[in-house]
């Protein structure tokens, strides 16, 4: 495979925006050729930070635990059937820890050219900039980072790829 | 999803009227229904109950944060409430809550949920920006504290 893209890493964190992502990444690695990888990350520093704070009971945890794992699995499956429809294979992985740091060392791993994630939100705080895990994981990649945008002109765009 | 997302004047009650437990969570849950957000009240606020019944879900330096997961709403929700005076959340301390930070999440929404209040746990480790909300005069100041951009 040659060009400038040839692993393409899509973050999933079960948004809407991710999803968008995801779908954009398919268009990606279809016209490229790239390999694709898509990586969701069960956040239990927020968890661990939530008990912490006893905001959360350690019951709740481990409830929040199991449904962050069938959160991850659920999402991972829908863009594996996203991408078997366009016939592009995609390398799943679910990940356990701090978010930007998992993300960070994923896409060192399977030497991403290009990490894709979701749009973020239009207002933000001076707080988020030091504490959103995507947008730390962005100023942290040692790779390019693709901010995907426009739902709608996305979704045209996946669903003009012709299906396998 | 960011807690800014979340934030609205709408669903900002400044001062909370209710002077007991039950009653703030009533109060605060009738702000989602009059904002449009919430359409089932009864069964929000028995999924919110029997989270407490677990366990108060009122913090220490008077910041309550009750939280359920429940399939009455299709999407996370945040209702917040401040009452100056303080009411006895029968929060860990012992002591009065004065900000409340109401949070309603779908179950198959476990991501944002756990991201949004993980940052709600991180603002209200700042006394001072507590001191600033429990000072402003209405939502709409709630709302411009929480979503400055500076």
């Amino acid at each position: 495979m040659e060009g400038p893209i040839r692993n393409i890493l899509v973050y999933v964190d079960g948004t809407e925006e991710a999803i968008t992502a995801a779908q954009y990444s398919v268009c990606l690695a279809k016209s490229t050729g790239a390999n694709l990888y898509a990586l969701y990350v069960i956040n239990t520093r927020a968890l661990n930070d939530l008990v912490k704070a006893r905001i959360f009971l350690d019951s709740e945890e481990e409830e929040y635990h199991r449904d962050l794992e069938s959160d991850a699995e659920r999402y991972l499956k829908h863009v594996n059937k996203m991408a078997g429809r366009k016939g592009v294979p995609v390398t799943l992985e679910k990940r356990s820890g701090t978010v930007h740091q998992e993300i960070k060392k994923y896409a060192a791993e399977v030497d991403a050219d290009l990490l894709l994630i979701g749009e973020l939100s239009h207002v933000r705080s001076r707080r988020d900039e030091f504490y959103h895990e995507t947008e730390r994981a962005m100023r942290l990649v040692h790779c390019s980072v693709l901010m995907v945008k426009d739902e709608e002109r996305v979704w045209d765009l996946y669903d003009s790829l012709p299906e396998e | 999803m960011a807690l800014v997302d979340l934030v609205k004047p709408e669903i900002i009650k400044v001062p909370l009227e209710a002077k007991s437990k039950e009653g703030v969570i009533r109060e605060l849950l009738q702000v989602l229904v009059d904002a449009g957000r919430l359409d089932d009240f009864d069964a929000a606020y028995d999924a919110l109950l029997a989270r407490e019944a677990k366990g108060s879900t009122g913090l220490e330096a008077g910041i309550a944060v009750p939280h359920a997961k429940t399939d009455t709403v299709s999407s996370l929700n945040l209702a917040i409430g401040i009452a100056p005076d303080g009411i006895d959340f029968r929060a860990l301390d012992g002591n009065p809550s004065y900000l409340f930070f109401l949070m309603l999440a779908p179950t198959n929404q476990s991501g944002p949920h756990i991201e949004a209040l993980s940052e709600i746990a991180r603002i209200t480790q700042s006394k001072s920006f507590c001191k600033l909300l429990l000072r402003a005069k209405d939502s709409e100041e709630v709302a411009e504290l929480l979503t400055e951009e500076d």
